[in-house]
């Protein structure tokens, strides 16, 4: 019973830090900013390339991922003043441009890199219960979602950075009038969220082949993982969404097969919009009334 | 009559008056004598072109009229194109199948999307999250359908077919006419500027009127006493049985459809046609629909590897430089007014 | 990248040809809009690509569409730069070895069989074979292995014409598919078209194909069954590939199978082989899994396989997606022996990734790059000499080369471009000598015969060759009863119309 049990158990936490991983970018950029970022897959793209890159020239993997979230949010910057700013307030324009950069960077990796970039090989081994066993690496990467996560809340709770970004979220203009750059925040946020999604770019790039589009395999389960959650608590909100959802796809997947555990994830997403418009982070605002009587 | 002519030169889109009119109808001319210079392979092409235009009319209405951004005019499309494969090649027999096809494809889109617009619209979705619902059915729709390979999926004599798509679906017959070639080509320039005309009629009239309300201020169109929720699914429906009308065109242009053509990349593309050409005038969205159906066409049949590239950098470069859309801002700009084209008063600027 | 830049020209690599192609920059064709009121931005784009050549010149056209750009470019380019290959070598004046031999049968095919197949190995009788080339030549038979398959084919092009390759670029876009293969067809009106990766691709060009009445290859390794006029099938399908390595893996590691297969219809059908030809075998598929093509994690797979405890997995997993089913079941310890029918000779999985995540991998293919013969090696040399930046040179790759070679053979042999004759004198039973080995283009089926090797991987996942049948034909479609010299038809046929695969399912 043992081993089924941490299997099952298993399953569920690489559900959930796969659709944390791939939502981890855009949960800043979306939830703070309200862009709809299209080009976050190709974000993450580039902090696989980004870490395969150094790798592959003799930089340990660690090392490689930091770099890689340097490389990307670097990029986010250099993108946010060239182009993104012009798009403040206006989200659907914001939506279009995205999703031309999304082209031109995955075409533009296609053209410039080849077809294809050298693996990482998965570091770590694999740890056996019972005829079961599991990836050491993807254990590492559950304990990375749930500290990176951690780290997130902590920054926009605990610093001064924070502070003023959610200010600027919640009326920039007055943010403005009390001295806080926003122009500056706005930058510094969106290259936050592009750094984000090239490090869970460049953790998952051992899993899977590095490619030119393999952003296109994150886009879905990120936007559905942050729709689910709701922009109540956007970090808070991710957290609950992916345990969610991966609650759901686990026993499905296990008992019916990987068709309907992926088609349980789309209908419940739909589900739970219907139920509650605002999110899964809604609901601890609708809870606290109740707890508080 | 007078009334809804007046209507049809309402302020609400680009171009009114007599040299604007003229020169659609003679555009309007030039198109239905194109077949007289144009082989049927050039024809059939141009028919392609112009079949995406319902579509993203329906998306300029629901998003540049309404302020409703949808992400999934292709499910609607998809169900369509293969409710029309499933009737008429199961009718194949009788004289009017294709048209009763064509009519229950039309319903299954627009009933469809009554159902899912009703989960969305009477659910009060923030306005950022319907998007990304519809894209998220287009995505479920275009899974499912791909799971359908196995012989079991069928529907009477019709196979789904899986990632393969359906094929050999009947073309569109009226009476002793077959719609393919030239009269197909017909047939589409004319469902386009029927869609055209009822359209810009429609956004004249007074429930074109109460949905830009709804667009500027939600608050303020309810306090007036009108059902917001009601006219925004209106203006859904009303939108995907517009994408329904290019799903049928389309399926009968190919004989074929598959699961991608609802895929993520296809999902895209309406909201893109709609954006650079300028989602609030409905001439603007047809002109831009043409020429990037075409742009694409011409760019990856001479076989350049960079034709996304070339697309991508041209969408950045519209939304930077031309924000409401590149014909709209042509057609507003001062040049033109010069020519003495009556003056288009525009919108305020308004939240999106 | 300077072999992608090749990429962007019609006329492809042409221009190194002694027969120059045509000037491309005809007059290009003005639109109906031009001159329209008030909407002068439409002649931007309005421009169609035209390409009308000098009526002296005419240059025999080979369509050619592959995805270059977009998530199957990586199959794509290969397939691009083979079909420059061979028409390259057609213009310089090159054939490959081969012609019509009659029944195809393995005595008949004997001369051109690199290695001696079993029933006939040792010193036979000295025997007088009438060569392809018409020169007499005594061989001991069947030992006759031609090294060099390259041979000169008498004038450079084809017909006194220069072979000139349009290729476009279907950017894995089925709608774009359709428009480029009409154009193909009615607009540049090409002698042949040669086109598809994925069977949707196929699917939904094969109607035009038929409308149309074009002359058609396609050279991929396939889920079979499309029996069709004027479809030239030559890439290997299930019974050559399937039944080979499922035999191999039953002896070597077990009867107990788990299959793990993309849910759609190359993975559900090649699948169905599988489970019906389990008993057949004498073993059994204990457990079944269809990921959709959507699904990039596969950490409940991997626990369902683990949890049945097979002998080996077989692995039919397609696309970007679904390669990560390697790394990750690796990296979760589960180390079980593998079979496919896709892996490695297509998208060179053994190099791109890091082992040992396609180790112990094992497939029946008609092509790899690693093939030792010296006529592989040596087809191999020129084709990285000619693109030397290249990644692999697969499966698919050399099927497009083979038959554009065959295509040219068959034009020169009855004198014409006409489509209908060329089909026909295709239809005459033709061997011709590919870096795979001989191939038999079978004419009642359209399909061919294949040299299949079956690839293992080691620990370092480098290749190497197992076992090997020089000749398995195309059965199936044989098996139904298609014969399309005689019966005319336009369809695919699938398992589930053959009572056997009920039998077991």
């Amino acid at each position: 019973m043992l081993p089924e049990l941490t299997s099952i158990l298993y399953q569920f936490g690489t559900n959930a830090a796969f659709l944390l991983l791939s939502a981890l970018g855009l949960i800043v950029i979306l939830g703070m900013m309200n862009i709809i970022n299209l080009a976050h897959g190709e974000f993450m793209m580039l902090g696989a390339y980004a870490a395969s890159f150094v790798v592959h020239r003799g930089m340990p993997f660690p090392l490689a991922v930091i770099m890689a979230f340097f490389a990307t949010a670097l990029f986010g910057i250099v993108l946010e003043r060239l182009v993104i700013r012009r798009f403040y307030g206006r989200e659907l324009g914001a939506l279009v441009t995205t999703w031309g950069i999304s082209l031109i960077l995955a075409q533009g990796a296609l053209l410039l890199f080849g077809p294809y970039m050298p693996p990482i090989p998965i570091p770590g081994g694999a740890v056996s219960v019972g005829v079961f066993s599991f990836s050491v690496y993807w254990l590492i990467l559950i304990g990375i979602s749930v500290v990176l996560v951690a780290g997130l809340a902590l920054v926009y709770r605990a610093t001064r950075f924070g502070l003023q970004a959610r200010a600027t979220m919640q009326n920039p203009i007055i943010a403005r009038s009390l001295g806080i750059r926003t122009g500056q925040i706005y930058m510094l946020t969106f290259g936050l969220g592009a750094g984000l999604a090239g490090l869970s770019g460049a953790l998952l790039a051992p899993t899977t082949s590095i490619a030119p589009y393999m952003g296109q395999q994150f886009v879905a389960p990120a936007f559905i993982t942050v729709v689910v959650g709701g922009g109540a608590n956007v970090i808070a909100g991710a957290v609950g969404s992916s345990a969610f959802l991966s609650l759901i796809e686990t026993p499905v997947s296990l008992t019916l097969g990987t068709f309907y555990g992926t088609m349980a994830l789309l209908v419940m997403a739909l589900m739970v919009i219907r139920v509650l418009p605002a999110g899964i982070s809604s609901l601890g605002a609708r809870l606290r009334p109740i707890v508080a009587r | 009559m007078m009334r809804t002519l007046r209507l049809l030169n309402g302020a609400h889109d680009l171009g009114q008056g007599r040299v604007f009119w003229s020169g659609l109808a003679l555009l309007a001319v030039a198109f239905l004598a194109y077949p007289v210079v144009a082989s049927s392979f050039t024809a059939t092409n141009v028919a392609y072109y112009l079949l995406n235009i319902p579509m993203a009319l329906g998306l300029s209405l629901l998003w540049g009229y309404g302020g409703v951004l949808s992400f999934g005019q292709v499910a609607f499309y998809g169900i369509a194109g293969y409710s029309y494969g499933i009737v008429a090649g199961n009718l194949q027999e009788f004289a009017w199948g294709t048209v009763a096809a064509a009519i229950t494809a039309l319903l299954a889109a627009g009933l469809s999307a009554a159902a899912f617009g009703y989960f969305v619209f009477y659910a009060r979705v923030a306005a950022w999250i319907v998007p990304i619902l519809t894209l998220v059915l287009a995505l479920l729709l275009a899974t499912f359908l791909g799971l359908t390979a196995g012989y079991q999926w069928r529907v009477g004599d019709v196979q789904l077919g899986g990632y393969n798509g359906m094929t050999g679906i009947p073309a569109l017959q009226i009476g002793g006419v077959t719609f393919q070639d030239y009269a197909f080509f017909y047939l589409v320039v004319l469902v386009v500027a029927a869609c055209y005309i009822a359209l810009r009629v429609w956004v004249n009239a007074h429930r074109g009127q109460v949905l830009m309300a709804i667009r500027e201020d939600v608050l303020r169109t309810e306090l007036l006493g009108y059902d917001v929720r009601l006219e925004q699914l209106r203006a859904f429906v009303i939108a995907s049985v517009l994408a329904g009308v290019s799903g049928v065109l389309y399926v009968q242009w190919g004989n074929y459809i598959t699961p991608s053509a609802i895929g993520l990349q296809q999902a895209a593309l309406p909201v893109i046609w709609v954006a650079v050409g300028g989602r609030d005038s409905l001439l603007a969205v047809a002109i831009a629909t043409f020429l990037l159906n075409q742009l694409t066409y011409v760019l990856s049949s001479s076989g350049n590897q960079s034709a996304l590239v070339i697309v991508g950098g041209l969408l950045v470069a519209v939304m930077m430089f031309a924000p409401e859309g590149i014909i709209v801002g042509v057609g507003r700009a001062r040049w033109l007014r010069a020519l003495k084209v009556r003056r288009w008063s525009a919108h305020p600027g308004h939240g999106e | 990248m300077s072999d992608l830049e090749n990429v962007s020209t019609d006329s492809g690599i042409a221009s190194d040809g002694a027969q120059a192609v045509g000037a491309s920059a005809g007059p290009t064709r003005r639109s109906l809009i031009q001159g329209a009121a008030g909407l002068a931005a439409a002649s931007v784009v309005l421009a169609h690509p035209a390409i009308v050549r000098a009526a002296t010149e005419s240059p025999v056209k080979i369509g050619f569409i592959e995805d270059e750009s977009g998530n199957l470019s990586i199959y794509g380019i290969q397939k691009l730069h083979a079909a420059q290959l061979a028409v390259h070598e057609i213009n310089d004046g090159f054939t490959l070895a081969g012609g019509p031999v009659g029944s195809g049968s393995l005595g008949t095919m004997g001369i051109y069989t690199p290695t001696p197949p079993t029933l006939t190995s040792g010193p036979g009788p000295k025997l007088t074979i009438v060569d392809d080339g018409g020169e007499p030549s005594a061989h001991a038979i069947v030992t006759a292995d031609p090294e060099e398959i390259l041979i000169p084919s008498g004038e450079k092009g084809l017909l006194g014409r220069p072979v000139d390759l349009l290729s476009s670029d279907g950017q894995s876009n089925n709608t774009l598919w359709q428009q480029l293969a009409r154009r193909m067809i009615q607009q540049d009106k090409v002698d042949v078209l040669v086109a598809g990766f994925a069977s949707a691709e196929r699917e939904a060009i094969r109607p035009i194909v038929d409308q149309r009445k074009q002359l058609y290859f396609y050279t991929n390794q396939y889920e079979g069954g499309v029996a069709d006029s004027y479809t030239f099938c030559t890439g290997a399908v299930c019974e050559q590939q399937v039944i080979p390595v499922m035999q191999y893996m039953v002896e070597k590691f077990g009867p107990k199978i788990f299959t793990i297969a993309a849910n759609y219809n190359f993975g559900q059908l090649t699948a169905a082989w599988v489970r019906s030809f389990a008993p057949v075998l004498k073993a059994k598929v204990i457990g079944e899994e269809f990921p959709p093509l959507e699904v990039s994690e596969f950490s409940s797979v991997i626990a369902k396989v683990q949890a049945a405890k097979p002998d080996w997995v077989m692995t039919l997993l397609v696309g970007q997606n679904q390669s990560n089913y390697y790394p990750q079941a690796a990296a979760a310890g589960l180390h079980l022996p593998m079979a496919s029918t896709v892996n490695m000779a297509q998208g060179y999985e053994h190099k791109r990734f890091t082992p040992p995540s396609l180790a112990n991998m094992h497939n029946a293919v008609n092509y790899m790059q690693e093939i030792p013969t010296k006529r592989n090696q040596d087809f191999v040399a020129r084709f990285y000499k000619m693109f030397p930046n290249d990644p692999y040179l697969g499966q698919m790759a050399q099927n497009t080369y083979f038959s554009i070679h065959l295509y040219a053979k068959a034009a020169r042999l009855i004198g014409t471009t006409d489509q209908e004759k060329v089909r026909r004198t295709l239809e005459a039973g033709w061997a011709i000598e590919a870096p795979e080995g001989t191939v038999f283009l079978e004419p009642a089926t359209h399909h061919a015969s294949h040299y299949i090797r079956l690839a293992a991987t080691d620990e370092k996942q480098q290749i190497s060759f197992v076992r090997e049948w020089p000749m398995i034909e195309a059965w199936w479609l044989q098996r139904l009863g298609v014969n399309l010299v005689r019966h005319p038809e336009y369809k695919q046929y699938t398992p589930q119309e053959d009572p056997f695969f009920k039998m077991f399912s």
